[in-house]
């Protein structure tokens, strides 16, 4: 074995190992600086009724909130799942299901519910403020709120895949049962 | 119908190439050449297989079957035709499928071609060819296969990514790809240099063109992706040291660093296990790309699918190919001495040497680049991301040595340059590179890499144009004729020299375009409203007012600005931004670039308000042209060495 040998092998299997470790991780879930604080409050008209909802009105509740568009490719990918997690929760008591629709004109944004469903009440957020105050990146993202008003669970990106599971087994089930989270 | 024939063609074509593995094995273990023929008949059978499930996807595209996912996702019936056919490489599915075509289409044909002439390598080179294909037909057939159907039927696609709606994106994926799986010959020669011990020269000579190749179609993918991001995305600039971006520059480095030492192997018989470990690591820089964009284990505006299946997949059959070829690699490499030690430092050979590591440490540079990000994530759950100013301090100067290198290289002389060789050679350049350094400066040229780049980019432009004179001047006495036959001449006795001399001066044309737009470049973002005016640089933009504009899958608005230079109209420039009216309305940006003086006037709208408001975005690019031009001019080098004419002997 001459030192080259054992370099080749060393940066060979180096990479290898970090590939494998990398490939369970997602790069697009960001720690947020707002995890652990207040959820910024809001209001806002309903896409569909045009009645302004308000967070404020969900005190003492276990919250989801997802940021979409309808020109968003992404959210049309994940709307089922998003469906899926509604139907999942929607007898516990304490647990409640938002939409912010983006950045989007009222007609399309209807349109989009009118053709892919809609169970739970959307937010309309012309402007994007309601954006700002969450620091969101880009639609689509979603947001956990537990019932102290904390936010406990931000994830950039849709929620297909390996996240859905994550979202409802590690974070809305144990918050809407009163566990602590795993960290 | 029609796709499932198609299906089953992919199916069986990856039973084919596991027989186009068993049976060269054969062939080598009983000696009976009929077998290693039957792997020739594989690898030729697997071209036409892939060739009609490729068909019949682009069939299907063509025919609007939203019945089949990948059609489905990836394209609608608005969709023009052109997009259509060129969806099939517009998602991931389709991507491998594309990829798998290309690799059996070079097995077939370097098996066709070198039939012949490498009676020896052949079996070697079947079993490779067959093993790669075989591994990515396993991936498309088990894991992403984009023949699947949808049910129910959707009545529409929802479209080809509007981003990819453009003719850079059509082309830039294929020469990509022919850049990567290019290189899959090379290093198939390698491996069967090493596993059949002949280790000589052969398989260097015989795969030269495969690398000259590869190298370019490489070196114009790049370029292309450089090229539509610059007036596609819309934030004015052509190279972001995004990870995916950076995948496909690795193996372009070490490939240009394999393409020099080549030639001292040919000329010398030196660097015999050096070439080898070069195409090794080329080949598996480009699996790593594929690796990297397919598995989304980074973050990159190139995310494509995440799926983590298909990334463990792509990952065990990576560290296959990496653990095998490295393996035969150190196992083999016993029996190559270096026979001869370099006679001097100063010589052709160390310049290449040198050439090679600074090739090499740039490769390093980006990827610890690439991955410290991922690195961090694994170690310590912390996210960062390393942008552009880590690689402008780390990888300019090494860009900088390395055209010194590029200057000194082709005129030093072999074995032991004498004192008298390198006056001669680089005295004159040398003045005149000072001498570019003061007039640089007397032009405001005042930071210190653009100066030094151009004192550089001088110091080589002398030598490549001295060097000419005195051939030319040369045949042009022997054979009493004038310079520019003279010139003729020349290049006619030394193709490869002049060509590659012709790709070093594209070189020095890019790398001016290069600093001109990075270093002189001006950007401004503003908000205006209809009858605004702002300058930038010696331009003045007016803003005359919005309007509509409709294309045949897509609305938009545009915004009009007339520009001036003092009281002089240039032109008018219209930025839109599109929406799309297929299955996804993301808005895109459509940039307006007027060239003007080489360069660009560049203006891109990245927000319009309800009251008529924009948000413009306004770059000047100074001499970014000579980026493509650069680009242009490589390729022409490359095409002069790699027709050359047999020469006649008379």
């Amino acid at each position: 074995m001459k030192g080259w040998h054992v370099a080749t092998i060393v940066v060979i299997l180096g990479i290898i190992g970090l590939f494998y470790a990398g490939l369970g991780r997602d790069p697009r879930s960001i720690p947020s600086v707002l995890v652990g604080k207040e959820a910024p409050v809001f209001s806002g008209p309903d896409v569909q009724s045009g009645e302004i909802l308000a967070l404020d009105a969900y005190k003492g509740k276990v919250i989801v909130l997802n940021f979409w568009a309808s020109w968003c490719q992404e959210c049309r990918l994940e709307h089922q799942n998003l469906l899926a997690i509604h139907r999942q929760f929607r007898n516990y008591p304490d647990f409640v299901m938002l939409g912010i629709d983006y950045q989007d004109q009222p007609g399309d944004a209807i349109v989009f519910l009118n053709s892919f469903g809609s169970t739970y009440p959307h937010v309309r957020d012309i402007k994007g403020t309601i954006a700002i105050d969450y620091g969101v990146y880009g639609v689509p993202e979603t947001f956990v709120i537990d019932s102290h008003g904390m936010i406990r669970f931000k994830y950039v990106g849709p929620i297909v895949g390996p996240v859905y599971t994550q979202i409802t087994d590690q974070i809305i089930r144990p918050l809407l049962e009163g566990k602590e989270l795993q960290r | 119908m029609i796709i499932e024939i198609g299906y089953f063609a992919v199916i069986i074509a990856l039973m084919v190439s596991i027989a186009g593995i068993l049976t060269p094995l054969i062939g080598l273990k009983t000696g009976n050449p009929a077998w290693i023929r039957a792997g020739r008949q594989a690898v030729t059978a697997n071209f036409i297989l892939l060739s009609l499930g490729c068909g019949t996807l682009i069939y299907s595209f063509l025919s609007h079957d939203f019945s089949v996912k990948y059609v489905a996702m990836n394209s609608n019936s608005r969709l023009p035709v052109f997009y259509t056919v060129s969806a099939l490489w517009g998602g991931h599915e389709g991507s491998l499928l594309f990829w798998a075509w290309i690799l059996a289409a070079f097995a077939a044909l370097a098996a066709w071609l070198h039939w012949k002439t490498h009676p020896a390598t052949m079996p070697y080179l079947l079993i490779i060819e067959s093993s790669l294909t075989a591994g990515f037909l396993a991936l498309i057939v088990f894991l992403s296969s984009p023949f699947e159907r949808v049910f129910p039927v959707p009545a529409e696609g929802m479209d080809l990514n509007p981003l990819l709606q453009d003719p850079g994106m059509v082309f830039h994926p294929p020469f990509l790809y022919l850049g990567y799986v290019g290189f899959s010959i090379p290093f198939s020669f390698a491996l069967a240099a090493l596993l059949s011990g002949r280790l000589g020269e052969e398989w260097i000579r015989a795969t030269h063109r495969w690398t000259l190749f590869s190298w370019i179609m490489l070196t114009f993918g790049i370029l292309m992706g450089g090229y539509w991001a610059y007036y596609e995305l819309g934030w004015g600039g052509y190279w972001a040291w995004d990870p995916v971006e950076n995948a496909s520059f690795m193996p372009w480095l070490v490939g240009t660093a394999f393409l020099h030492s080549v030639m001292v192997q040919e000329k010398r018989k030196m660097f015999k296990v050096w070439n080898l470990f070069l195409i090794i690591v080329t080949f598996s820089l480009s699996l790593l790309g594929t690796f990297l964009v397919r598995s989304g284990i980074l973050s990159s505006v190139h995310a494509f699918a995440n799926d983590p299946g298909r990334g463990v997949y792509i990952l065990i059959f990576m560290s296959t190919v990496l653990i095998l070829s490295f393996g035969i690699l150190i196992i083999r490499s016993n029996r190559l001495k270096g026979k001869i030690e370099m006679d001097s430092i100063v010589s052709r050979e160390s310049a290449f040497l040198f050439n090679n590591l600074f090739f090499l440490i740039a490769t390093a540079t980006v990827f610890l680049g690439t991955l410290y990000p991922l690195l961090v994530d694994t170690l310590y759950g912390t996210k960062l991301t390393v942008g552009a100013p880590y690689y402008n301090k780390v990888f300019l100067p090494i860009v900088l040595v390395i055209l010194i290198l590029m200057g000194i290289a082709p005129m030093i002389a072999w074995r032991k340059a004498s004192k008298e060789n390198i006056r001669k050679n680089f005295l004159i350049p040398a003045v005149i590179a000072m001498a570019g350094a003061v007039i640089s400066a007397i032009l405001g040229i005042r930071q210190i890499y653009p100066l030094a780049a151009a004192a550089i980019v001088c110091f080589v432009a002398a030598t490549i144009v001295i060097d000419l004179y005195k051939n030319s001047s040369y045949w042009a006495d022997h054979s009493g004729t004038n310079l520019l036959k003279g010139l003729y001449k020349a290049w006619y006795h030394n193709q490869r020299r002049y060509g590659g001399l012709v790709t070093h001066v594209g070189v020095l044309v890019m790398i001016l375009g290069i600093i001109g737009s990075s270093a002189y470049k001006l950007e401004k973002t503003i908000i205006l409203k209809p009858g605004d005016e702002f300058t930038l640089g010696h331009y003045s933009y007016k803003f005359q007012g919005l309007q509509d504009v409709q294309g045949i899958n897509w609305q938009g608005v545009e915004s009009l600005f007339n520009v001036y230079e003092g009281n002089y109209f240039v032109a008018e420039m219209r930025p839109q931004k599109r929406f799309y009216t297929g299955g996804s309305q993301m808005p895109t940006t459509e940039a307006a670039i007027q060239p003007r003086h080489m360069g660009d006037l560049y203006l891109s709208m990245t927000d319009i308000t309800q009251d008529g408001w924009i948000t413009v975005m306004a770059f000047q690019n100074p001499l970014i042209h000579w980026i493509w031009y650069g680009g242009g001019i490589m390729g022409l080098g490359v095409v002069l060495i790699l027709f050359k004419r047999k020469r006649r002997e008379s």
